[in-house]
């Protein structure tokens, strides 16, 4: 079976399509030309494509495709209550629901919001557990400002999910979003001066969870990769076994072994390039214990953003934001896609 | 009834319509009669920080300007981005 890359830039979307093989990519695409896609994914449970485009003048939307992106249509009536003396600012992430609930989408967004829609994206509403949280005022923006980026479902719970908020830290629920509870025991907030081990103000980059294994979470942080094996309980970190540096933003999984994962580090927070002077994927096959370095290209200097990294069952692939696509495929890398504009993420989908 | 002419992003999402003409009493209505009112007004229905609203080419402030037959209602967006 082949792979459709949904492939969000700063200049529009891309369709990344490739063969059985991940040897051979067309590109299609700008889709949604002038809008910046900070994330696109379609959903396995209907074929719909679904893009957080962006504009800096016109804001934050949800564009939804039936039809493989030939045409598309906006959500309406996205947006914050007054009582919260929030607007919406932007939209980060989209993540189809549990397969038990058809037309069920998570969406992630500034300033630290998270919006619910049964309907299929047709309408939305914000996530009050998560506006109203206790810790909200102990949230702080990073770089890409106070933003929920990462919705991880539970594969067999369709009440369980957690997500993943820069810079507050993980969140758990177990009532389908009624409320959250912090996950970060254990993971470091390395730049506050003194309580580095806070209940909430960590800054994940990304959070995924095993779909195989429930419980089994990942997440590249900004002070480092950890795991948990108890649906983030607690955390064990593991970029000391190897890793360059314990900064990155890109992770992926394999679908079909929960010990596998894979990460590309970068020099640091004060030096966002990957490590060494190259494009290295560090893959693990023991759940972390151990990471081997795989060159994607050499010598390089690029940034795979939070976004940027994904996988299916044969490959894994990261977008640069120097505009290449590179897959990762039984230990050998090729090259998907080269010269799009600056790419903030790739998520694969089964091509039929 | 006044004309809203529409930006090149604004008119792809109304459907390549460039130009409207609305039946409406003041500027906030013509802007809330869009099909891309979403787009040009937050959730507050006020006037996203980098749309400029110009009204027979003087910048307009005040949505509830009236407007007459002819008035000409352009949507501008800011100089911004990169």
């Amino acid at each position: 079976m082949g792979v459709l890359l949904l492939t969000g830039t700063r200049k529009g979307l891309f369709l990344i399509r490739g063969d059985d093989e991940r040897r051979s990519f067309e590109v299609e695409g700008p889709l949604l030309p002038g809008w910046s896609i900070n994330h696109a994914v379609l959903d396995p449970r209907d074929g719909s494509i679904y893009a957080c485009a962006n504009n800096w003048v016109y804001g934050g939307t949800v564009q939804r495709s039936g039809d493989l992106g030939k045409t598309w249509e906006r959500s309406e009536g996205l947006g914050l209550p007054e009582e919260s003396e929030l607007k919406l600012a932007s939209t980060w992430h989209l993540e189809p629901g549990h397969p038990s609930e058809p037309g069920t989408l998570w969406l992630g967004g500034e300033p630290a919001v998270l919006f619910r829609s049964d309907d299929s994206g047709a309408s939305w509403q914000v996530n009050q557990g998560v506006l109203e949280h206790a810790t909200r005022d102990k949230w702080n923006p990073g770089a890409g400002g106070l933003i929920t980026h990462s919705i991880a479902l539970d594969a067999d719970d369709p009440k369980r999910l957690w997500i993943g908020i820069s810079a507050a830290g993980v969140f758990r629920t177990e009532d389908a979003g009624a409320s959250w509870e912090p996950a970060n025991a254990g993971t470091e907030a390395c730049f506050f001066p003194e309580d580095r081990y806070p209940e909430v103000g960590q800054c994940v980059h990304k959070l995924l969870s095993h779909p195989g294994r429930p419980g089994r979470l990942w997440q590249q942080n900004h002070c480092g990769v950890y795991r948990s094996d108890d649906s983030g309980v607690s955390w064990e970190r593991l970029d000391g076994n190897g890793l360059p540096s314990g900064f990155g933003f890109g992770l992926a999984l394999d679908p079909s072994d929960p010990d596998r994962a894979f990460v590309i580090p970068e020099e640091g927070a004060e030096n966002r390039v990957t490590c060494d002077g190259r494009i290295g994927i560090y893959a693990t096959a023991d759940a972390g214990a151990s990471w081997n370095l795989i060159v994607a290209e050499e010598p390089a200097w690029a940034a795979v953003l939070r976004e940027g990294m994904s996988f299916d069952d044969e490959a894994v692939y990261a977008g640069t934001q120097s505009g290449h696509v590179y897959a990762l495929r039984h230990g050998e890398v090729g090259e998907a896609a080269r010269h799009l504009p600056p790419i903030l993420s790739v998520e694969a989908a089964a091509l039929q | 009834m006044a004309v809203v002419l529409l930006p090149g992003l604004l008119a792809t999402e109304a459907g390549g319509q460039k130009r409207l003409e609305l039946d409406v009493a003041t500027v906030g209505d013509a802007l809330r009669a869009l099909p891309v009112a979403d787009l040009v007004l937050d959730e507050r229905g006020e006037v996203r920080s980098l749309v400029h609203v110009y009204v027979d080419g003087e910048r307009a402030h005040d949505l509830n300007r009236a407007v007459g037959e002819k008035t000409r209602i352009q949507i501008v967006a800011a100089i911004a981005g990169g």
